[in-house]
């Protein structure tokens, strides 16, 4: 217990290679303990430092400052001026190959931009529909698919868009081809009907506002009409 | 061969300018002697090889004649030329440092060293290396510059510009922390 209070005190001194303090030095008297510690501890920072110092203050080999002189001899006769000549060639050949690839770099770029966008074929309305396998794209309908593509702002088009499934285009394909080979079915479904006297489910009958308010009651004439039908229901 | 001359500068300016970098050379080269050594040190403090220590210390020499121009207050060259060797070392230990994990890697199967081998080689320089990696930069730089012989703590302090105190206490905490290690 009472060299537990002495350790950290020791330490320190062992570290610093100082004096002790008057009671430490009294403890490390009577402790052979604490006397062992401080010595092993002063011969630890000893041969630290010596084996530091050894190593730190060897001198290079003979050669080396001579050697050193020269290299420095050589880095000053090489004229600082071709160096930069170096530099601007090189600035300047980066320009060139600069100029060279820029056009090409745009065009690819653009290229790019263009399979990026959702193709759409433009086929005048008037003209006759083709008879050919891609007859939506004759009707100006263009599909968009569910993935695949990225959606690319700015791209806009005029014609109406038709979200269709992935599972569900050929049948979709098919009913655009009907459409254009101006199947009667397809026509129908397609047209909208032309003849107005067709009576459609949605439309509501027409009721006269004067109807309704015959079919109000007043207490005057519900007595009346009591009194009329004999009151006997 | 023509001399180069770059377009619109004279003859006298091109003298001129040979002139100062002759100036130059001749000041650096006055240092050297006394800074060749101060480099090579430095290295060694930190590296355990002693051609490399040499190759570390000839790059921080070149790397500051190629910015000696450039220095604003040349009385402060030692302390930078001190500031290069001592990075420059490091980086040299960190690659050596991976190289060696590399080639431990790779010579795992190899047969171990015998208690023979062990006891031939200085063991406690080893150990030593090991814990002063494991030492921060700032500890480790005021511990190799208070062994380097001449070296007073005052003029450690005007190296690293940091007062006295800093420097002692850094010392302090760097060599406990190597006798923490060794112990």
């Amino acid at each position: 217990m009472t060299c537990n209070k002495y350790k950290n005190p020791l330490l320190l001194a062992a570290a610093c290679n100082g004096k002790l303090d008057a009671e430490i030095a009294r403890h490390v008297k009577r402790c052979s303990t604490c006397r062992m510690t401080l010595r092993s501890e002063r011969e630890l920072f000893l041969r630290i430092d010596s084996s530091l110092r050894a190593r730190v203050n060897e001198d290079p080999r003979p050669g080396f400052l001579a050697e050193l002189r020269l290299r420095v001899s050589q880095k000053s006769a090489a004229r600082p001026g071709l160096d930069r000549v170096w530099h601007v060639a090189g600035a300047a050949w980066a320009l060139v190959l600069l100029a060279m690839f820029y056009p090409l770099i745009t065009a690819r770029q653009s290229s790019f931009h263009k399979n990026l966008q959702t193709p759409t074929i433009e086929v005048p309305r008037s003209s006759g529909i083709a008879q050919s396998g891609h007859a939506h794209e004759a009707l100006g309908v263009q599909f968009r698919h569910h993935f695949k593509r990225p959606a690319i702002h700015g791209a806009v088009s005029r014609q109406p868009e038709v979200l269709v499934p992935p599972d569900e285009q050929k049948a979709f394909t098919q009913f655009v081809a009907c459409v254009a080979r101006h199947d009667a079915i397809a026509q129908a479904v397609v047209t909208p009907a032309a003849d107005n006297s067709v009576n459609r489910n949605t439309e509501l009958p027409q009721v006269h506002s004067v109807d309704i308010a015959d079919l109000q009651l007043h207490r005057g004439r519900q007595e009346e009409w009591i009194s009329q039908t004999g009151g006997s229901e | 061969m023509q001399e180069f001359t770059w377009p619109g500068r004279t003859a006298e300016t091109e003298l001129a300018f040979d002139l100062e970098k002759a100036a130059l050379r001749r000041e650096f080269e006055q240092r050297l002697e006394e800074c060749g050594t101060l480099a090579f040190r430095v290295a060694r403090g930190v590296l355990r090889n002693v051609a490399d220590a040499e190759d570390v210390a000839q790059e921080a020499i070149l790397r500051s004649y190629r910015r000696f121009a450039r220095l604003r207050d040349p009385s402060r060259f030692r302390a930078w030329l001190v500031r290069i060797a001592f990075r420059l070392a490091l980086d040299h230990e960190r690659s050596a440092r991976r190289r060696e994990h590399r080639e431990t890697a790779w010579a795992n199967g190899q047969p171990k060293a015998t208690a023979e081998d062990i006891a031939s080689s200085n063991e406690f320089g080893r150990r030593l290396q090991l814990a002063m990696a494991a030492l921060s930069e700032k500890s480790r730089l005021v511990l190799v510059l208070t062994s380097i012989d001449g070296h007073s703590l005052e003029e450690v302090a005007e190296l690293l510009q940091l007062p006295v105190g800093t420097v002692k206490s850094r010392l302090h905490s760097a060599r406990k922390q190597l006798a923490g290690k060794l112990r």
